[in-house]
């Protein structure tokens, strides 16, 4: 469903996305995890058609991303890192306007809306302006709207941010029964709690590199680690943290402000 | 070199010392001016040539203007009150009109959150902002007054040559203090404003209310137009005490007294200069920037939380497209209409110029009369020409810009081919919410004048408007909403259409009148041709632009 090859993104000298490839199966769900400035979400808003990649070949649910793009943007939905929205739209609006930019009939988009609104509990708000939601309601809005057209393969940038614990509770197990009924899941985030209890399959990019791509048990049994965040550690390289703390501690404690 | 670097060094050092008289933490005060002016330098960074010219290209225009009106003096006899008068008059009116986008960084803040926490007062923050706006200002002053200084060294009634020398060391001092005196009535109107918005009721009119400030100052020019005969008769004392009701009279009066005028009314008007600049500075100012903080964190607060029940439906003129791109753009567009300051606030400076002209018109009786004149006369045309264009670019020119310009993501992502029918909804928004409006209301005023031939009085504004939305260049990503709202930049890239569709239609408008006065049957000539011309031309491109939207569908 998704098929990635040699995908490389370059800003100037520094190289964001570093010669990666993978594919994705029809009804997996898999993680993508990294360290901060990875090039995760970079990696995704290539596959999703915001950024033009430097090199290499994106495929989405059968089309190819440099001269099918239109298609292959009408089987995806994505939910991105920043909840970046208009603000003066209320949120029957926004919604109205991604139906109608999907093409939807005006009937569907009303009852879509009445629905998912009630579903995430946002029914007494929907005609409320966005620029009075919460981070948390913004989320819902952007989950909703990437819901809404049906689509085949759902690009997560972490989606769970700033949510309550119950709609991260039905999130989970909506993906999940997303993904049986044949949807691909690409979930992008650093909690990893989150990834080890969703995701049968994870990929961890580091510095723009793929470092590891395979079964959480695969994972587990290569670096002799039982835990997720220990897995992660390892392979990122990011040890030292008593040492870390101990600095950061003397450098807090350093000096205080002018009066 | 010396010179240059003791008179740099003297400028810092009067800098500091204003600054430390107003400003109770100058070092936060510097290292925060610093920043905000790095943050704008970087926003335009990456845009075109022209938008990172357009404050430069805006400097050019009011020295070009300025250059026009410094040849005055050189035509017609005037004596220094005068000259100066109408150059600060000129100066003060324009500092007003571009300076007023520029008031959005006093009222909408936005880098304000990340700050909110951090130990700065009130008082410092109002005054980084202001310095702001000052420093465009001054520059705009500049570009504005230098060569009517000179100019005025060859003013040649009733002084003497040796003062006539002094001139640009007299006038310039004090017309910079008028752009400031300006500049301080406008903050204060915005300070009051801002002091309106924490009453929740207040707010919409607090946003509507700065079209007055374009329309304020006409006033001073029809009173200017009415003293003219007076002044011409070498009447000027007994009319000078009209101007201590008029701000652009108190500073003229000041050039006149420095130049060696020693006149009770010059004493008069020089003293009111002085009192109003100090008493504005001191009380209104100061009160302001004590309660900045408090409308600051206002704008921070959320709306209405008031739960309701869901409605989802759609608006009534929407529903007559049925391709549901061009829908899409047109609902955010007319969503945006009501609810963006930005957008409010360009279309009631709009409709202040409007009224502004239609006042100015109307003190012109005979050209009124002439315009009024039976047999098809063009100066009906030329009022609709000018308000049409003006009410709709308030509109479709800061359509591309918002606050909310990172959301556009959305736009990229939706599966269009083309951002061509989104464009399409934002002229269709032009055409149903403004330009519609305006000819039935400019229909109603012919018809009330005309009859039913009214219609033909009409007729040819309502072609101009359909060429000039359909035509009207999009944005380089073709999507609404979706750039950066720098200042400069937007103040720059509106005001330079804005002029060139100004000069077109006065060219346009030209050649009507000058077809009227020679032959009314050549005048009836050109009206056909341009009605129909207009039509054929809105069709061909209508057209066009629906060519391509089926292009792409195949």
């Amino acid at each position: 469903m998704i098929q990635v090859s040699h995908l490389t993104k370059k800003y100037g000298q520094t190289t964001a996305v570093d010669d990666i490839s993978f594919q994705v199966q029809q009804g997996e769900i898999v993680g993508y995890l990294g360290p901060n400035g990875a090039g995760k979400s970079t990696t995704l808003k290539m596959l999703v058609g915001l950024l033009q990649p430097t090199s290499g070949e994106i495929s989405v649910a059968g089309y190819d991303s440099q001269t099918e793009l239109l298609e292959l943007k009408r089987h995806i939905g994505y939910v991105p890192e920043e909840a970046q929205l208009y603000e003066h739209l209320t949120l029957v609006e926004h919604l109205q306007l991604i139906g109608r930019l999907y093409h939807l009939e005006e009937r569907l988009i009303a009852q879509k809306i009445t629905e998912l609104a009630q579903l995430f509990d946002m029914a007494s708000q929907a005609n409320q302006r966005i620029s009075g939601f919460s981070q948390g309601m913004r989320q819902k809005c952007i989950i909703m709207s990437a819901l809404m057209h049906n689509p085949d393969v759902l690009f997560l940038d972490e989606p769970f941010t700033n949510l309550d614990v119950g709609t991260v509770t039905l999130m989970k197990a909506l993906l999940q029964r997303l993904a049986d009924l044949g949807k691909t899941i690409l979930y992008c985030t650093h909690i990893l709690e989150v990834a080890e209890t969703l995701c049968p399959r994870i990929m961890i990019i580091n510095a723009g590199k793929l470092i590891a791509d395979a079964p959480v048990e695969e994972l587990r049994q290569q670096t002799n680690q039982t835990a997720l965040n220990e897995i992660f550690t390892q392979l990122t390289d990011t040890t030292g943290i008593d040492e870390k703390t101990e600095e950061a501690i003397r450098i807090v404690m350093e000096g205080t402000p002018d009066a | 070199m010396l010179e240059t670097s003791n008179s740099k060094f003297s400028a810092c050092k009067l800098r500091q010392k204003v600054v430390e008289r107003f400003c109770d933490a100058p070092t936060q005060y510097r290292h925060l001016l610093r920043t905000e002016k790095l943050v704008e330098k970087r926003a335009l960074e990456g845009k075109n040539d022209l938008s990172n010219m357009s404050f430069a290209l805006t400097c050019v225009a009011g020295f070009i203007m300025s250059v026009l009106f410094t040849f005055m003096p050189f035509l017609l006899s005037m004596d220094t009150f005068t000259f100066s008068l109408i150059g600060i008059t000129m100066s003060m009116m324009m500092i007003g009109f571009w300076m007023i986008p520029y008031f959005d960084i006093l009222l909408i803040p936005v880098n304000y959150p990340i700050i909110a926490h951090t130990p700065v007062s009130s008082r410092t923050y109002f005054l980084v902002k202001l310095t702001r706006i000052l420093t465009y200002t001054v520059l705009l002053l500049g570009s504005l007054n230098l060569m009517p200084a000179i100019g005025g060294i060859w003013v040649h009634k009733g002084e003497f040559s040796l003062f006539r020398l002094l001139f640009p060391i007299a006038y310039l001092p004090i017309v910079f203090m008028s752009g400031f005196f300006t500049i301080g009535v406008m903050t204060m109107f915005a300070g009051y404003l801002t002091k309106l918005y924490s009453k929740r009721t207040l707010r919409n009119i607090a946003q509507y209310a700065q079209f007055i400030f374009p329309a304020f100052f006409p006033v001073t020019l029809i009173l200017l137009s009415r003293l003219l005969p007076d002044i011409s008769k070498d009447n000027l004392l007994s009319s000078l005490k009209w101007f201590y009701a008029l701000p652009n009279g108190w500073f003229a009066g000041t050039v006149s007294l420095a130049l060696g005028k020693i006149e009770w009314h010059f004493l008069i008007l020089a003293g009111l200069a002085t009192i109003s600049t100090l008493i504005l500075v001191l009380v209104p100012l100061r009160s302001i920037a004590k309660s900045y903080a408090e409308y600051l964190s206002y704008l921070l607060e959320s709306g209405s939380r008031q739960k309701s029940k869901i409605r989802v439906k759609t608006p009534l003129l929407a529903k007559l497209f049925r391709n549901r791109t061009i829908r899409a753009g047109l609902c955010l567009s007319f969503t945006y209409i009501r609810r963006d300051k930005h957008l409010l606030r360009q279309f009631f400076a709009s409709l202040g110029s409007v009224i502004m002209l239609v006042v100015i018109l109307n003190q012109d009786q005979a050209w009124v009369l002439h315009s009024f004149a039976t047999g098809l006369s063009p100066g009906f045309s030329m009022i609709f020409y000018f308000v049409g264009i003006t009410i709709v670019s308030s509109f479709i020119l800061p359509i591309r810009y918002s606050e909310h310009w990172k959301a556009s993501w959305m736009l990229r992502l939706a599966p269009l081919s083309t951002t061509h029918n989104l464009w399409r909804g934002v002229q269709a928004a032009a055409f149903l919410y403004f330009v519609v409006p305006c000819t039935l209301l400019l229909f109603c005023v012919a018809t009330i004048s005309w009859g039913t031939l009214g219609i033909l009085y009409v007729l040819p504004g309502l072609i101009i408007l359909l060429n000039y939305v359909i035509l009207f260049p999009k944005p380089v990503s073709g999507l609404p909403l979706a750039e950066e709202f720098v200042q400069s930049q937007m103040a720059g890239e509106t005001l330079i259409p804005f002029l060139a569709s100004l000069f077109s239609i006065g060219i346009f408008v030209g050649i009507q009148f000058v077809t009227y006065l020679l032959n009314i049957w050549v005048y009836y000539g050109f009206y056909c041709v341009m009605v129909v011309g207009g039509l054929i031309s809105f069709i061909h491109f209508l057209q066009k632009s629906r060519r391509i939207e089926e292009t792409v569908d195949a």
